[in-house]
C-alpha cells in the first residue's frame, strides 16, 4: 500500500473561530503529528479558492488523506467529497470534522479548553483518516418491471402510472375481476361519481387530454400492451433480491377460455346451480357460471368450483357457441421476473357478527355498510331501492350505528377513519332518491376532516338525516312485528330512546385484506399491530418499506378514502419508478464484511439484521457462516455489534479505526475536568450535538465525541475500551428507542450499555459513569444538559481508579 | 387567577385517586359513547344514576358532587356496561372504586352503615326478625341459629372494615 500522506485542512469561518480557537497553536500541533504532510489555514475549504487548495493538494499528488474542519459539514461534505473525486481519489478517504458547532460555539466561554479539545478532535480525525481505505462504488442490475399485487383501485393506479412510464408491468388480483372492494362500494365521496371511474392511460388510442377519466371498461386501462393482468391468481412465492425478484404466481382455473368466450350469456340460463350471490350481499341469488355485474373486468364468465357439477352436467358446455369453456382446466403456475413489487391488498368489513348485541347475521334487516352500498348501486340486487331483506318491502326507517368494531379496544383500537363520510354519503344518497325515508345515524364523534367533507355533513343535516350523539347498547326484534328496535341514550337529552326501525345499516371498522398475514410472510414484510402493512416512516415515506424495492399503496397500510389511495398509488410507482428507472441499482460498499475464519456455527446475525442482509451459508470445511448482500445491507453495523466472536466489522467503520478515534480524543486533557468520551450515531444523536452547539447552549469541553454510523454497532468491551484509554465517564447518544433511523440500533445499544454496566460493577467501577441517552435534533438542550450532569456527577465520583494489568 | 389554578390541581387529584384505586384504573379511558347507560337497568327507570355522567363528572373533578350524591350507591353490579364497554373501561369496578372513595371520606348512604354493623354484631345482614323466625317453620326451614361471628371479626380487624365504620360513626 501507499505511503499515508494526509492533507489537514482548517476553516476559521472568516476570522469568526479564531476568536475562540488559538489556530496558530493547532496548525502547529497538527503539523507534528505523524504523516501529516499539509497543513492549511483560510476561511472556508467547500467552495470557491478553499476547495482548489484541497483539490491542486490532491491532484498533485501531495497528499491521499483528506481532513477538514469545516462548518456545516454536511453541507461542506458533499461538496469536498465530489470534488476530491473528480480530483481522483477514492472520496472515502475524506474525513470532515465541525470545529464551529462540536467545539468552539459550545465551549465559546472557555478559550483554553475549547483549542485544547479541538486539537484532540483533529488528532481523532487524523488518526482515523490514516486509517481509512477506499470504497468501491457497486452496481447492481435492475429488471424494468414491476408486479402490483391487488386489482383494487390502488393497484389500478399504480400499474397505469408504471406502464405509461414504460415499465412491463404484472398486475395480479386474488378475485376473478378486477375492482377490488371499491367496485362495490358504487359511488365514492367527494365527487359522488361512480366508484369504476379511473384515470385513462396514457396509451388509450382516445385520451388526448389530462382530462380523460373513464370506466374502467371503456377506458383502454386493460388494453395497455405493457400491462399482463392475472385474474384469479395469487402470489405464492418470492425469491430473489431487489431489482431482480423471481415471483411464483398460482392461477387458479377459470374453466371459461378468456380468448373465446365473447359474453353471449347463453351459459348462466342453462347452469342449474343456484347459490346466494356474496358480491351483492346475498340479496340476490347466482348460478355456478357467472359474472359479478355486466362491466368488469375481464369481461368473461367464470365458474365456481366449489358449487359445480362439472362433467355431472356440462350443461354450458353444450350451449356455448365458441367452445369457451373447458372443464379440465388445471391450477397453473406462472414465473415472473421484476425489479420491484408493489402490494395494494387493501381492506375489508370487519365482521360484525362477533359484536353479539348487534346480531348481524342473527337479523337480516341488520346490514352493513358495504350491504347498503349494493343497494344503492344502480347495478346492485335491488336496482337501487333500498329493502328490508327479510321480506323485501322498502325500508322506510333506517337507523344507522357508527364505530361498530371501530374505536374498540375489544376489536380494533382505532378509528378506521372512512365510515362516518361513507354513511353521510349512504344518508345523503337515499335522502336524494327517497326523501320520505326517515334515516338516523347514532355516532360517537362524526369525522368529516377532508376537504369537501364537512359539507356532506352539512347536505345531511339540511336533508333532514336525524343525530343522535350516543353508541347503541343492543339491537333487539320486536317478537310479534319484527321490526328491529335500538337502544341508545341521546346523551345531549340525557334520555333513553329505543328508535324502531325497517333496517339497520352497521357502519364496521375496516381491517386487513383476507390473506394480508400470509402475504407479509411470502415477501418477509413487517405488519403493524393493527394488522395492516408496516410502512418504512409514516411521516416521510408512507408508500416505502424497510426493504428497498418494495412498496405499498392504498388501503394495504390503513383505511383510506379514494383520494388518498389515488395519492398513495401515484406515490408507491413514483417510488417504484426511481429505484428502476436507470437499470442498475448504484451502492458504495460501506457494508459488513464477515471474517469467515472466525465466524461459524450461531444465527444471532441474520436474525438481528433489520434488512435480511445476512444469510447463513455452508462451507466446504463442514460449517456454517455469515454471508452479507452488499445490495440489502445498510451499514448499520448492528450485526457488528451483535456479532459474539468479533467476525463482522464495517469496511468504513472498523474497530482499529474507532480505536484509535477514542485513543485520540482522551489524549489531550485541556481542563481539570473528568474527560467524557461521548458516542453518538450519526442520525439523530449527532444530530443532537449539533443542534446544542449551533443554538451555543454551552457544555463543558471535555465532553468529546466521536460518531458512528449507528449504536447498535457498540459492543460491550468498546466502553471498557474507553475506560482503559482515559475516558472518565462514557455517554451513549442514540435516537429515540422507537425511532432508530436503523430500526433496533438504538434498542441493541441499550441493551449493551445495561450489560456493561453490570460487566463494571464487577470490576468494581461505578456503573453510572456509563449512561445511554436518546434524543433526536430539537433535543440540543438535552444534549448540553446530560453533558453537564455527567461532569458534575464524575466529578463527585472522582478519578476513576484501574486495577492493575486491567 | 391564583385560585383557579389551585382549583385544578385538585381537579386533577381526583382522577388520579381513582385511577390509583383497585378497579379504578380505566376510567380515564372512557370517551363518552353512552353505551354503558343505554345497556344501564338502573338508568332506565331513575334519573338519580347514569354511568356515563358519574365518570364524566369524576374525570372533570367534581368530587364532592359524585362522592356525597347517592349515584354511586344505585349501580345493581349487573356489569352489563362493563361488557359491552367499547374502551374497556371496567365501569362496575370504578362505581366500587367510588364507593371506596366515598366510605374513607365519610360518605356511607345509612343502609350501609347498618348492614356493616349487622355484619359486625350479628354476623348477618339482614337480622332475624320476629317475623321471620314465625315464618321459617312454616316454609319447611329450620329456625335460624346466631352464627360465629369471632373470624368475621378478625377479618374485620385485619381489613379495616370495623374501622371504616368507626369513621363514619365519627363523621356522622
Amino acid at each position: 500500500m501507499n505511503e499515508v500522506k494526509v492533507g489537514v485542512f482548517l476553516s476559521d469561518c472568516g476570522n469568526q473561530l479564531s476568536k475562540i480557537l488559538d489556530f496558530n497553536a493547532l496548525t502547529n500541533y497538527v503539523k507534528d503529528v505523524s504523516d501529516v504532510v499539509l497543513v492549511k489555514r483560510n476561511s472556508e475549504f467547500w467552495r470557491g479558492e478553499g476547495l482548489r487548495i484541497i483539490v491542486d493538494a490532491v491532484k498533485g499528488g501531495k497528499i491521499n488523506r483528506v481532513v477538514v474542519a469545516e462548518s456545516l459539514p454536511k453541507l461542506s461534505e458533499v461538496s469536498i467529497v465530489q470534488a476530491v473525486e473528480e480530483a481522483g481519489l477514492n472520496p472515502y478517504l475524506v474525513e470532515v470534522i465541525d470545529l464551529k458547532d462540536h467545539c468552539a460555539w459550545p465551549h465559546r466561554e472557555t478559550p483554553k479548553e475549547a483549542t485544547e479539545k479541538a486539537k484532540a478532535m483533529l488528532l481523532a480525525a487524523t488518526e482515523r483518516a490514516k486509517l481509512l481505505e477506499p470504497i468501491e462504488k457497486l452496481e447492481f442490475p435492475a429488471l424494468k418491471s414491476v408486479l402490483v399485487i391487488g386489482g383494487g383501485i390502488a393497484g389500478m393506479q399504480a400499474a397505469v402510472d408504471l406502464a405509461d412510464l414504460g415499465f412491463e408491468v404484472d398486475l395480479v388480483e386474488k378475485e376473478p375481476f378486477l375492482g377490488g372492494l371499491a367496485a362495490r362500494a358504487g359511488r365514492f365521496f367527494p365527487t359522488d361519481d361512480c366508484a369504476i371511474c379511473i384515470q385513462s392511460p396514457a396509451s388509450d388510442v382516445k385520451t388526448i387530454t389530462h382530462t380523460s377519466r373513464k370506466c374502467v371498461y371503456r377506458s383502454g386501462f386493460t388494453e395497455i400492451p405493457n400491462l399482463n393482468i392475472l385474474a384469479n391468481s395469487k402470489v405464492v412465492g418470492v425469491e430473489g433480491v431487489p431489482g431482480n425478484y423471481k415471483v411464483t404466481i398460482e392461477k387458479k382455473p377459470r374453466y371459461v377460455n378468456e380468448l373465446k368466450c365473447v359474453r353471449c350469456d347463453l351459459c348462466t340460463p342453462v347452469c342449474p346451480v343456484e347459490v346466494p350471490d356474496e358480491y351483492n350481499a346475498k340479496l340476490k341469488t347466482r348460478k355456478a357460471i357467472y359474472m359479478i355485474t355486466p362491466n368488469v373486468h375481464p369481461p368473461v364468465y367464470v365458474i365456481d368450483e366449489s358449487v359445480c357439477k362439472f362433467r355431472d352436467c356440462a350443461k354450458c358446455v353444450e350451449v356455448c357457441p365458441t367452445d369457451a369453456i373447458e372443464l379440465d382446466q388445471k391450477i397453473e403456475r406462472v414465473t415472473l421476473n421484476v425489479g420491484s413489487i408493489i402490494v395494494a391488498t387493501g381492506f375489508q368489513e370487519f365482521d360484525s357478527s362477533v359484536i353479539k348485541e348487534y346480531h348481524y347475521g342473527d337479523y337480516p334487516d341488520v346490514i352493513t355498510n358495504l350491504e347498503l352500498a349494493r343497494m344503492i348501486d344502480g347495478f346492485g340486487p335491488t336496482g337501487g331501492t333500498i329493502i328490508k331483506p327479510s321480506d323485501r318491502k322498502p325500508a322506510k326507517k333506517i337507523v344507522m350505528v357508527q364505530c361498530v368494531g371501530s374505536r374498540d379496544r375489544r376489536w380494533n383500537p382505532y378509528c378506521s377513519s372512512i365510515c362516518c363520510m361513507i354513511s353521510l354519503k349512504h344518508a345523503s344518497l337515499i335522502k336524494t332518491a327517497y326523501p320520505d325515508t326517515d334515516v338516523t345515524v347514532c355516532y360517537i364523534d362524526i369525522r368529516t376532516t377532508g376537504r369537501e367533507h364537512e359539507y356532506y355533513y352539512e347536505r345531511a343535516r339540511e336533508m333532514g338525516v336525524k343525530f343522535v350523539k350516543g353508541r347503541p347498547s343492543e339491537i333487539s326484534r320486536d317478537p310479534e312485528t319484527g321490526r328491529l328496535i335500538v337502544d341508545v341514550e341521546d346523551e345531549l337529552l340525557k334520555r333513553f330512546l329505543e328508535l324502531d326501525a325497517d333496517l339497520v345499516v352497521l357502519a364496521p371498522a375496516m381491517v386487513p385484506a383476507e390473506g394480508t398475514k400470509e402475504l407479509a410472510e411470502i415477501l418477509g414484510l413487517e405488519l403493524e399491530e393493527d394488522g395492516f402493512f408496516k410502512e418504512y416512516n409514516a411521516k416521510l415515506r408512507p408508500t416505502e418499506t424497510k426493504l428497498r424495492g418494495m412498496y405499498l399503496c392504498g388501503g394495504a397500510t390503513f383505511p383510506k378514502d379514494a383520494p388518498t389511495t389515488s395519492l398513495h398509488a401515484h406515490s408507491a410507482a413514483m417510488k417504484a419508478a426511481k429505484f428502476l428507472i436507470t437499470g442498475k441499482i448504484v451502492k458504495d460498499q460501506r457494508t459488513a464484511v464477515v471474517n469467515e475464519e472466525y465466524c461459524g456455527d450461531c444465527e444471532f446475525c441474520p436474525v438481528t439484521c433489520p434488512y435480511g442482509a445476512i444469510s447463513l451459508e455452508p462451507t466446504s470445511e463442514d460449517h456454517i457462516v455469515a454471508r452479507i448482500s452488499d445490495l440489502l445491507c445498510e451499514g448499520c453495523g448492528i450485526c457488528v455489534g451483535t456479532c459474539p466472536l468479533n467476525a463482522i466489522e464495517l469496511r468504513h467503520s472498523r474497530p482499529n479505526q474507532m480505536l484509535a478515534q477514542m485513543k485520540a480524543l482522551m489524549s489531550i486533557n485541556g481542563t481539570s475536568k473528568p474527560l467524557i468520551l461521548t458516542i453518538c450515531c450519526s442520525e439523530c444523536g449527532h444530530a443532537a450535538v449539533d443542534s446544542s452547539g449551533m443554538a451555543m447552549m454551552q457544555y463543558p469541553a471535555n465532553v468529546r465525541v466521536m460518531k458512528v454510523p449507528c449504536t447498535g454497532i457498540l459492543q460491550v468491551h468498546q466502553f471498557l475500551e474507553a475506560f482503559k484509554v482515559g475516558a472518565q465517564g462514557v455517554m451513549v447518544v442514540g435516537c429515540k428507542s422507537d425511532g432508530c433511523h436503523y430500526e433496533v440500533g438504538s434498542q441493541q445499544a441499550e441493551k449493551k450499555v445495561a450489560l456493561a454496566r453490570m460487566l463494571l460493577k464487577e470490576y468494581g467501577i461505578e456503573p453510572e459513569r456509563l449512561e445511554m441517552f436518546n434524543m433526536v435534533y430539537i433535543e440540543g438542550d438535552k444534549f448540553a444538559e446530560a453533558a453537564q450532569t455527567m461532569t458534575e456527577r464524575l466529578k463527585k465520583l472522582g478519578k476513576l481508579q484501574l486495577m492493575e494489568g486491567s | 387567577m391564583k385560585q383557579g389554578k389551585e382549583e385544578k390541581t385538585t381537579n386533577q387529584a381526583f382522577s388520579d385517586v381513582i385511577t390509583s384505586r383497585l378497579g379504578g384504573e380505566t376510567i380515564t379511558l372512557c370517551y363518552q359513547c353512552g353505551t354503558c347507560a343505554s345497556s344501564c337497568p338502573v338508568a332506565r327507570i331513575t334519573p338519580r344514576f347514569n354511568p356515563r355522567e358519574v365518570i364524566k363528572l369524576s374525570l372533570l373533578g367534581e368530587k364532592d358532587e359524585v362522592l356525597s350524591g347517592d349515584a354511586i350507591w344505585l349501580c345493581c353490579s349487573c356489569y352489563n356496561c362493563q361488557e359491552r364497554c367499547p374502551q374497556k373501561v371496567e365501569i362496575a369496578d370504578v362505581i366500587y372504586a367510588l364507593r371506596n372513595i366515598a366510605v374513607k371520606e365519610g360518605n356511607i348512604p345509612n343502609i350501609y352503615s347498618e348492614f356493616a354493623a349487622e355484619l359486625i354484631n350479628e354476623g348477618r345482614i339482614v337480622p332475624i326478625s320476629k317475623f321471620l323466625e314465625k315464618k321459617r317453620p312454616d316454609l319447611g326451614l329450620p329456625s335460624l341459629k346466631p352464627v360465629g361471628v369471632d373470624a368475621l371479626r378478625k377479618i374485620f380487624s385485619i381489613t379495616g372494615f370495623d374501622k371504616i365504620k368507626q369513621e363514619k360513626a365519627e363523621a356522622s
